[in-house]
């Protein structure tokens, strides 16, 4: 990653709509007025924060409030209302490979990992926004960089990613984030059904990847490690941040 | 003698298999959606390159040209407005109705349309490489010249899409959209795209093979439902997954049922090849990747 910028409690909280906001350098993504419905049930309404680059913010609130739908209708995974803008950038709604060539990937809840198909390929497809090119997908740094990060991996490049445990399935997931050399990375739940000694374990590899400069976005239900970790919380309830958005 | 013939009867038999099988792993491997109209794209390719050629007295050249092109569209529309309005909505449809019926009714279509544009004869494209059949390095063994078309193409195609799948990112994007619709989207991969293309891309080598084909077998408006059933069993004994297994399984089956006709009975040769391949899913499901596909 080049890119690297502030660190570890340089946070500056952005008001909404306040343009650049604090600093000189546009921040590292900024969200207006967002909303995201289903069908007629909204699941997220008027949410606005920022985060600028380098900082780790963790999104928290009770299961079921909508943090999920916030990372999601950011990433253009879902249909979503509201002003979305990366590194200065205005992102268009549902287009997740703007975002993820603008630098956000993220790593969504239960993993979403291809399970018939091995470790090594579930990773190398994260670098499919980056080019089309198995051999420059396979020799470039941000996928040797992902598999480094993760040893435990080395001796289950072969296997099916399906019969992989629940831990070695998240640093899958997350090792393949990670190949998209993302600038700011979007974790949704990171520890959802793993045991505390492997939380621990993905938490220290998120604040290895903090720690080489990248932004972080860390969605959790249960925050005491994702607070650890984090320069900044926003909390939200009922679709709505209560706490954290200024 | 006889078993050298049968054998290169079965591999003929067993490359048009393994064509249709290709076509139909292919497409499912990136939607989830068995391909049934896809012998009716042999179908209406072999027809209707019969029609220009012997009715309209166009050269083969363009009608085979220009048949591949109308099959292409046609599928392509096909795609975005029946496939694009269940899939690409708000509310993604999903399970065995999709699965299963939404080719199911283009079958029918095609069916009705080819009773309408050709009658009811049997028809064949015409021979792309005519004369006798070949003296296989004047051995006494004989294969028909459309037969080495076929066996040609069918290899070619194989190697073709293994090759894709294994060795290319594209490839294993393909293989991803079938695996997670979701978790595809999330690297930035263009499910509807490779959707698209593939359906449009088995279309077109469906409608090849069938022009190729039909002069050994003949075809009739109702002929696809056969094919398809071919095709679909074949690409069963590779799970529905792999286009590459689609082809082994697809030859094998071929050679199965030429030896057992030639050996055992040419009156239930068929029967005994639906026993033993029911036998085989029911003894080791797992092994032929079964069980990921009824998962």
């Amino acid at each position: 990653m080049t890119d690297s910028a502030g660190g570890r409690g340089g946070a500056t909280a952005v008001a909404p709509g306040s343009g650049d906001g604090a600093s000189s350098q546009p921040a590292a993504l900024r969200v207006a007025d967002l909303s995201v419905s289903y069908g007629r049930v909204a699941a997220v309404h008027d949410v606005s924060f920022s985060i600028d680059e380098g900082e780790c913010v963790a999104l928290i609130g009770p299961n079921g409030n909508g943090k999920s739908s916030i990372v999601m209708g950011i990433a253009g995974l879902v249909a979503r209302g509201g002003h979305v803008e990366i590194f200065g950038r205005t992102a268009p709604p549902a287009n997740v490979m703007f975002m993820s060539r603008h630098g956000l990937t993220l790593v969504p809840e239960r993993r979403q990992l291809y399970p018939q198909l091995s470790v090594a390929d579930n990773v190398i497809l994260g670098c499919y926004s980056r080019t089309r090119s198995l051999r420059k997908a396979r020799t470039s740094d941000s996928y040797r960089r992902a598999l480094t990060l993760f040893p435990e991996l080395e001796g289950h490049m072969k296997q099916k990613a399906g019969t992989l445990s629940g831990g070695q399935q998240q640093m899958v997931a997350i090792a393949r984030g990670l190949a998209a050399d993302p600038r700011i990375l979007a974790v949704d739940e990171p520890c959802l059904g793993l045991a505390e000694t492997v939380g621990k374990r993905v938490y220290d590899a998120l604040a290895g990847i903090h720690a080489d400069g990248r932004t972080l976005l860390i969605v959790e239900e249960a925050p005491v490690r994702a607070l650890q970790l984090a320069t900044r919380q926003v909390e939200v309830r009922n679709g709505v941040v209560v706490r954290g958005s200024e | 003698m006889k078993l050298g013939n049968l054998i290169i009867a079965g591999i003929v038999t067993g490359s048009i298999y393994a064509a249709f099988a290709a076509c139909v792993a292919l497409w499912y491997r990136v939607s989830n959606i068995l391909n049934l109209a896809v012998g009716d794209f042999a179908m209406m390719g072999a027809l209707g390159v019969d029609d220009l050629v012997r009715v309209k007295h166009w050269a083969i050249a363009p009608a085979i040209l220009v048949m591949l092109a109308a099959v292409a569209v046609g599928a392509y529309v096909y795609d975005r407005v029946v496939l694009g309005l269940a899939q690409d909505g708000r509310t993604r449809q999903e399970g065995i109705v999709v699965t299963f019926f939404f080719t199911f009714a283009l079958s029918f279509f095609l069916e009705g349309l080819a009773e309408v544009l050709y009658g009811t004869d049997v028809h064949a494209a015409p021979d792309l490489w005519a004369g006798p059949s070949l003296n296989v390095f004047a051995s006494g063994l004989h294969i028909e010249r459309a037969g080495v078309l076929v066996v040609g193409f069918a290899a070619v195609v194989g190697l073709a899409l293994a090759v894709f799948m294994r060795r290319t990112l594209r490839g294993k994007a393909v293989e991803a959209c079938g695996e997670n619709y979701l978790g595809a989207r999330i690297v930035g991969i263009d499910n509807r795209q490779y959707r698209r293309l593939l359906f449009v891309l088995s279309a077109v080598l469906a409608a090849v093979f069938g022009i190729l084909e039909s002069p050994i077998t003949g075809y009739t408006f109702n002929s696809g439902a056969s094919i398809s059933l071919t095709g679909f069993l074949a690409a069963a004994f590779a799970g529905f997954q792999k286009p590459g297994k689609a082809v082994v399984a697809g030859l094998s089956i071929g050679l199965l049922e030429a030896i057992l006709g030639g050996y055992v009975s040419a009156q239930y040769g068929d029967t005994l090849l639906y026993a033993i391949l029911a036998a085989a899913v029911l003894i080791r499901p797992s092994a032929m990747g079964l069980d990921v596909a009824l998962d």
